[in-house]
């Protein structure tokens, strides 16, 4: 307990540190969510007339945020399914990049909900138990359930494997799998129950129709991933710099470092941060010390160097190492790391090139195996164990695995417009009275046609990302990129402004009352989209280190990087 | 740099930062809050703590009648005669309106926004007189809601008044996820506008346009307040809350005619029990060639439309 309060202390404190930009960017964040707040003061005063909602329209811009970010937090899932069903070890290190994003679309999603209440000061006639909850028989109150379910989920999945990771501990595999099923089924649901609320409305043919759930499901699965792709492109460039700027090295090549033969006494130091070796018997670690030796690295010393081809694995016996890869000019550093933890392994044991740069940052003890030493090393269960979990728990951020996600995205936009093309010919090969609102949104009614715009704006970027992810020319990072974004404005107008106000206008007694958003109601959605960025911005801040290695229980005393 | 991760105790800097700091984002929080200086009284501890309608014992409802009383009092200086109207045993309320007679004179309108202590501003009115042009539709989209009610009637057209339906399979009922809105014992259904959370999904499912929101604080002339007032009914509302139809449960339940029936200068809106069988309501629906609004969506409106054959 007291250890967990100090992982929270010390994950709270990283928090408020690292360079410019990252305090410019909390800096705009936070202005832009004061001046969210002071709209939401004087709307909470004023009420509900302050936006451009009216008993025609009578739901705007804050549900369809709130519709278009359940679909983001569901996205979480699109990561953790290929890991944990389909066993694909590329997008294992991203899965928690994902459900951090997931926890700051649901607090959003509850932002949004909230600044739509003509009551907030009752919220607690909705809390089960205290209040009067209709359940099952609202489909809000699903909502309620299973938004918050899916956040506590989310929370507890992601801090139990950062405090693992941090604790440098292999996670127990009943304390989280079980979870992380339910999370994927959960996800599902929230999606669903989402669209249930507007599909469950009989009295508005916009909505009640059974193609909205499997459409909602089809946008979330594109608008996610591509928002994920985005975002670890950015949380690569936070890692990288451009290469040898941040550490003076001396050009000391490995076998310049002053070495020794290491001894069973080498061996007892590295089971203090190594508990597992423990499990080693005496005669078993004489055999394993054949050909090993400890190296006295100097601050700057290079330990292996991204490319060489030698046989060797590195365990810390004391000091610090970072590792880094260099990739089209820039550095990222992708682990940093103290005593009991293990490098060079991976390409000792495959045979193949270095895939990155080893350099001590401090006057450091290194046990130097060769990799025959580490597999009998290996041959204990408990070291297999522990050994293999750790070369799985790299912040890789391959392109490989962004290129991943591309297809996720290229096959759910193609469903999803195969979707809204199923709708439209509904609506327009037969033309009756219920499809009034589609020909609203899609051609303009009676001389109003303010969302048509919108709407064909959507249909482009759309269509336009999903030729270009079909493309081999999305396959470079440069127009994944372009791809991403158009995908996510598409879906967000599609899903927002083209779902949420169409369903309002006729109203049901035939007027058309168009809906335009008020500034007021604009400055607040602008103040929770930055109070998310900044949740997401913050929870990333304190991952990165913890999944680098940088962060963890071993360096309390250690002071941390900038 | 000092760390501010490890470091034991506070160095000067360290405190002298997250000093400036903190103190930054108290004058900021504090300046994005100044709109709430204007709140006034919003809520008291009684009115936030209030019970749920149907967990108050006869007791905590006396208390409630008598703090609301005080609180209307308060603020539009008249003294209300607030109760709680109970339904009445063996009455079902059924209403019919007669599309052939009705001219469309929106009397029904204003009777209702003065008996029912609706805001005058913003404008909330429960019922809605469409216009619908006599062309051989019965097409809602081809209706006019803003006609001159002083050229009625018009020829071409006939005139639909729509309010609350009180259906027996009510969507609104359905969807608050808060139970803040439901149908009584003789088929009127209410809000209690102490219990709503403002979600405005009854708005929504409504398929009748009967539901209204309280955008802002309701504003109603002193002079004007009607102090006969029953809590599940016309009392005034508050910023925030639904309201809708009630069929006038402050007179219906203690024998009267609702407003909208007494006004109608025509005598096209017919009201009674359904149980009873010699009732006028009763009669129409064996007799008249009867019209339900979407009957396709399976609301079963208490509300008929019917022409004199």
């Amino acid at each position: 307990m007291k250890n967990f309060l100090r992982f929270l202390r010390r994950c709270a404190a990283i928090s408020f540190v690292g360079d410019w930009r990252y305090y410019a960017w909390l800096g705009i964040l936070t202005a832009l969510c004061f001046i969210g707040l002071n709209a939401y003061a004087k709307q909470f005063v004023s009420g509900l007339g302050t936006t451009g909602m009216t008993d025609q329209v009578s739901w705007g811009v804050y549900i369809a945020n709130f519709t278009f970010l359940v679909g983001m937090a569901a996205a979480a899932v699109m990561l953790v399914i290929p890991v944990y069903i389909y066993k694909n070890e590329d997008l294992h290190d991203l899965v928690i990049f994902g459900e951090l994003l997931a926890v700051a679309a649901i607090l959003m999603c509850l932002a949004f909900v909230t600044v739509d209440l003509g009551r907030p000061d009752r919220f607690w006639h909705l809390i089960p138990g205290i209040g009067v909850f209709h359940f099952p028989g609202s489909m809000l109150s699903w909502d309620v359930l299973v938004l918050n379910g899916y956040l506590v989920l989310n929370i507890y999945i992601c801090g139990y494997l950062l405090y693992c990771r941090y604790r440098n501990r292999k996670p127990a595999k009943w304390l989280y799998i079980p979870f992380v099923f339910t999370a994927i089924v959960w996800a599902i649901s929230i999606h669903t129950v989402t669209a249930f609320l507007y599909v469950g409305l009989g009295g508005r043919p916009f909505w009640n129709s059974s193609i909205v759930g499997p459409r909602f499901l089809a946008s979330a699965f594109t608008a996610g991933p591509a928002f994920v792709i985005l975002a670890l492109q950015v949380i690569r460039r936070a890692t990288t710099s451009a290469i040898g700027a941040r550490w003076p090295e001396h050009g000391v090549v490995p076998h310049e470092i002053p070495a020794r033969a290491a001894t069973l006494s080498d061996l007892e130091v590295l089971a203090e941060h190594l508990p597992e070796l423990a499990a080693v018997s005496a005669a078993e670690r004489r055999e394993c010390l054949e050909g090993a030796t400890v190296l006295h690295a100097g601050a700057g010393d290079i330990l292996l160097r991204q490319g060489a081809n030698e046989k060797n694995a590195f365990l810390i016996l004391k000091g610090r190492v970072v590792v880094r890869r260099d990739e089209r000019g820039r550095s990222r550093i992708t682990r940093n790391i103290g005593p009991g933890e293990q490098f060079g392994e991976v390409s000792a044991l495959a045979g193949t090139p270095r895939a990155a740069t080893a350099t001590a940052t401090e006057p450091s003890e290194i046990l130097c195996l060769p990799a025959d030493s580490l597999r009998k090393l290996m041959r204990n269960p408990k070291m297999n164990e522990i050994i293999s979990w750790r070369m799985t728990e790299r912040l890789m951020i391959a392109d490989h695995s962004l290129l991943i996600l591309r297809g996720i995205v290229q096959v759910a936009m193609i469903i999803n417009v195969f979707l809204l093309a199923n709708e439209l010919f509904t609506e327009f090969y037969n033309s009756n009275h219920d499809s009034t609102s589609w020909r609203y949104l899609v051609l303009g009614l009676n001389g109003f046609h303010a969302l048509v715009p919108w709407f064909w704006t959507a249909v482009t970027l759309n269509l336009g990302a999903m030729v270009l992810f079909m493309l081999p020319l999305s396959r470079s990072l440069k127009w994944l990129d372009l791809g991403c974004v158009m995908c996510i404005v598409g879906i967000w107008i599609e899903k927002g402004m083209g779902l949420v106000i169409p369903g309002f206008i006729p109203t049901p007694l035939g007027q058309i009352v168009e809906y335009v958003p008020s500034w007021n109601e604009t400055l607040i959605c602008i103040g929770i989209w930055a109070f998310g960025f900044l949740c997401f911005t913050v929870l990333l801040r304190m991952a990165v280190p913890i999944l680098q290695g940088q962060l963890s229980h071993a360096n309390e005393s250690q002071p941390a990087t900038r | 740099m000092d760390d501010p991760i490890s470091s034991p105790g506070l160095t000067r800097r360290s405190f002298l930062r997250a000093s400036t700091v903190l103190a930054a984002s108290a004058a900021a929080v504090t300046a994005s809050l100044a709109p709430l200086r204007k709140l006034g009284q919003f809520t008291t501890s009684d009115e936030f703590l209030q019970k749920y309608y149907k967990e108050m014992t006869p007791e905590e409802m006396k208390v409630v009648l008598a703090r609301i009383e005080n609180e209307v009092e308060h603020q539009y200086g008249v003294r209300p005669h607030l109760r709680d109207f109970k339904p009445m045993n063996g009455v079902e309320f059924v209403y019919a309106l007669n599309l052939s007679r009705c001219v469309g004179s929106r009397q029904c309108v204003h009777a209702c926004v003065a008996e029912n202590n609706q805001s005058r501003n913003p404008e909330i009115q429960y019922i809605r007189v469409l216009k619908m042009p006599n062309d051989g539709t019965f097409d809602l989209e081809k209706s006019e809601v803003s006609y001159d009610s002083k050229a009625v009637p018009e020829a071409g057209s006939f005139y639909l008044p729509v309010q609350c339906h009180q259906c027996r399979n009510p969507p609104c009922v359905k969807v608050c996820p808060v139970k803040a809105t439901w149908q009584e014992a003789d088929g009127i259904t209410v809000v209690d506008y102490n219990w709503c959370i403002g979600c405005r999904y009854c708005e929504a499912a409504c398929p009748y346009f009967a539901r209204r929101f309280n955008w802002s604080t309701p504003s109603i002339p002193k002079e004007q307040i009607n102090p006969n007032m029953s809590y599940l009914g016309n009392r005034p509302r508050y910023k925030g809350v639904m309201e809708k139809c009630h069929f006038c449960i402050q007179r219906t339940r203690a024998g009267r005619y609702p407003a909208c029936v007494e006004v109608c200068p025509t005598g096209s809106r017919k009201f009674g029990n359904i149980l009873d069988p010699n009732s006028e309501v009763s009669y129409i629906l064996k007799n008249k060639r009867v019209l339900i609004l979407k009957e396709e969506l399976g609301t079963l409106p208490r509300f008929f439309y019917y022409f004199d054959v």
